[in-house]
């Protein structure tokens, strides 16, 4: 019985120093102002009515919700797309080339695509307003325009993140039994009706687990606003991880982070419980 | 007759309009090639001259190409060092989490002991948890324990991994006790049993998680560039972030050619175990 616990222990033990010791550690300095150097001073629930002020903090977490929102329709659509487009009889090497072509930006680090598209997007020697421009379109400067640059940076997300959504989707609808189809077909079903009544309603779980990890992934980026824009212009690519960051390490505001992360964790706990509750209405284990 | 099949699988397909097949399959061969084209730009600028670069038209098939900036990189960097370091940390963090994942997973999958099923759901909720939540405290437990600075500030924290224990247990619920059976009549204690028969039949999920372990590490950007200051430790995504100098200057072909020799291996390996690595993702997804 011990041995139960033996085989547990390195797991639960950095269980408890790194995930639930930090967690509870949140909490409580949140209650504090603290600068990491002098002493700790308790200050109630400062912290957190100082989060109803702060602008740019509000800023933040707008931007965050924007970024998700717009990453999650996106991907789920375009995904789905995609995956219906590519799950049709065709060339095995072409099926190949898709596959790795639209998932292998997954493999490049965030930080070299931060890289990568801060030149691709440059308007005086990028590739990607050259050729807008040579289409026809007026391109803005995509990363110091503050109505562009947050959909640049969704942009940017969906050519490293898409081909995940579309792998899953993919493998959702590869199982989907034929069958279902066929007899569908029977009884005079077109496509739109067959797409809403079958391919939907069986590829729901995938659909759904596609939509949570969308969504968790989403509200923890940093990398590109950190590396691309810096937040900028004007906060308006803020996201709230590099608020809490800079909060934290620049401003030296440890109490005051924290709350900020609190507040971040309690709304995605809620926002997640939410989507499995209308989770329960759409979809369907076998 | 296979004819036949083709055509009632053609028809059976689900709702896509009616185009016809072959301008939907070149829409999404060029959709293919668009993806691939910023990498390849960068791999192309990399071995330019530092005249033609960052030129207007861009150029995709160069006249004449240079090595200089691979060259620069040696001496702007310590590559290999970086190199070194990333090899290490990842190494280790995916060792250690595909330990502590295997006998957790396998402790929640075939031991009964008290408080087990509500240890696990606590270790579930952890996946709700994002790492800026945690960020601030664990910064200070590490200044604390006096590793700032120091690989194990990275290594240390990532090699608990709930979402490896939650996959591995999963995967090993579904392998049949009975192949244990007559193991435990020849007196095999559990341990044995995990090593010689539940991780062997295991071997695509472990390696599955191994290879998704080891890439995240590999790309993490934001623990290395929290707890990393000294050039000589850190890894290479932070190297190639520092080497984002002047626009159109040296330093910026320096970077191209940097992160071509970070993305080029990866790429290669990618194309020869797409199959597995994309598959090992769906089946993971569809158990999550």
């Amino acid at each position: 019985m011990l041995y139960g616990y033996a085989l547990l222990s390195p797991a639960l033990v950095l269980f408890l120093v790194f995930i639930a010791g930090p967690l509870l550690a949140a909490i409580g300095l949140s209650f504090y102002s603290w600068d990491l150097f002098s002493a700790r001073e308790f200050v109630g629930l400062q912290n957190y009515r100082d989060l109803g002020q702060d602008d740019t903090a509000r800023q933040a977490i707008r931007n965050s919700f924007v970024f998700a929102f717009g990453s999650i329709v996106l991907h789920l659509g375009l995904g789905l797309l995609l995956a219906l487009a590519v799950n049709r009889p065709m060339h095995g090497a072409l099926r190949y080339f898709l596959r790795t072509a639209y998932f292998f930006p997954l493999l490049i680090s965030w930080a070299s695509v931060s890289l990568i598209w801060l030149y691709a997007l440059n308007p005086n020697f990028g590739f990607f307003n050259y050729y807008l421009q040579q289409l026809g379109f007026q391109p803005p400067n995509w990363l110091v325009d503050k109505t562009w640059a947050m959909a640049a940076l969704l942009g940017v997300d969906l050519w490293r993140t898409l081909g995940f959504t579309f792998i899953i989707l993919l493998a959702g609808l590869q199982g989907v039994p034929r069958s279902l189809y066929e007899a569908a077909m029977l009884d005079g079903a077109g496509p739109a009706r067959r797409f809403v009544t079958i391919t939907v309603p069986m590829i729901s779980p995938t659909l759904f687990f596609a939509l949570i990890l969308n969504f968790i992934g989403a509200f923890q980026i940093f990398e590109p606003m950190f590396i691309m824009t810096n937040g900028g212009p004007a906060d308006s690519t803020r996201s709230l991880v590099q608020h809490i960051f800079e909060t934290g390490f620049r401003s030296f505001e440890m109490g005051y982070a924290s709350a900020m992360a609190i507040v971040v964790f309690v709304v995605i706990m809620i926002a997640t419980l939410i989507q499995f509750g209308l989770g329960r209405s759409w979809v369907h284990y076998d | 007759m296979i004819e036949r099949t083709d055509r009632s699988r053609a028809r059976s397909r689900p709702c896509l309009g009616r185009l016809p097949d072959w301008t939907l399959n070149l829409g999404l061969a060029l959709l293919g090639l668009l993806m691939l084209a910023p990498v390849f730009w960068v791999f192309i600028t990399s071995i330019l001259t530092t005249d033609d670069a960052f030129n207007l038209p861009p150029v995709w098939l160069p006249s004449r190409t240079t090595f200089a900036h691979y060259r620069e990189v040696f001496d702007l960097l310590p590559f290999w060092t970086m190199v070194g370091n990333s090899l290490k940390i990842s190494g280790i963090i995916t060792l250690g989490a595909v330990a502590t994942s295997t006998l957790a997973a396998y402790a929640f999958a075939r031991l009964r002991f008290p408080g087990r099923d509500l240890l696990f759901v606590l270790l579930l909720s952890a996946l709700m948890v994002p790492q800026q939540v945690t960020v601030i405290p664990t910064f200070i437990l590490i200044r604390n324990l006096g590793l700032l600075d120091t690989h194990e500030a990275i290594y240390l924290p990532a090699i608990i991994n709930v979402f490896g224990i939650f996959l591995l247990r999963q995967f090993f619920l579904s392998i049949p006790r009975e192949l244990e059976d007559s193991a435990r009549l020849d007196g095999a204690g559990h341990l044995r049993i995990l090593l010689q028969i539940i991780v062997p039949l295991s071997a695509p999920a472990i390696s599955a998680l191994a290879i998704f372990v080891f890439q995240a590490a590999w790309n993490d950007f934001f623990w290395p560039n929290l707890f990393l200051t000294s050039p000589e430790k850190m890894t290479l995504p932070l190297g190639l972030v520092s080497l984002k100098g002047q626009y159109g200057g040296g330093s910026a072909l320096a970077l191209f050619a940097a992160m071509s020799m970070v993305a080029l291996p990866i790429l290669v390996l990618f194309a020869f175990t797409q199959r597995f690595l994309t598959e090992s993702i769906a089946t993971t997804g569809l158990k999550g």
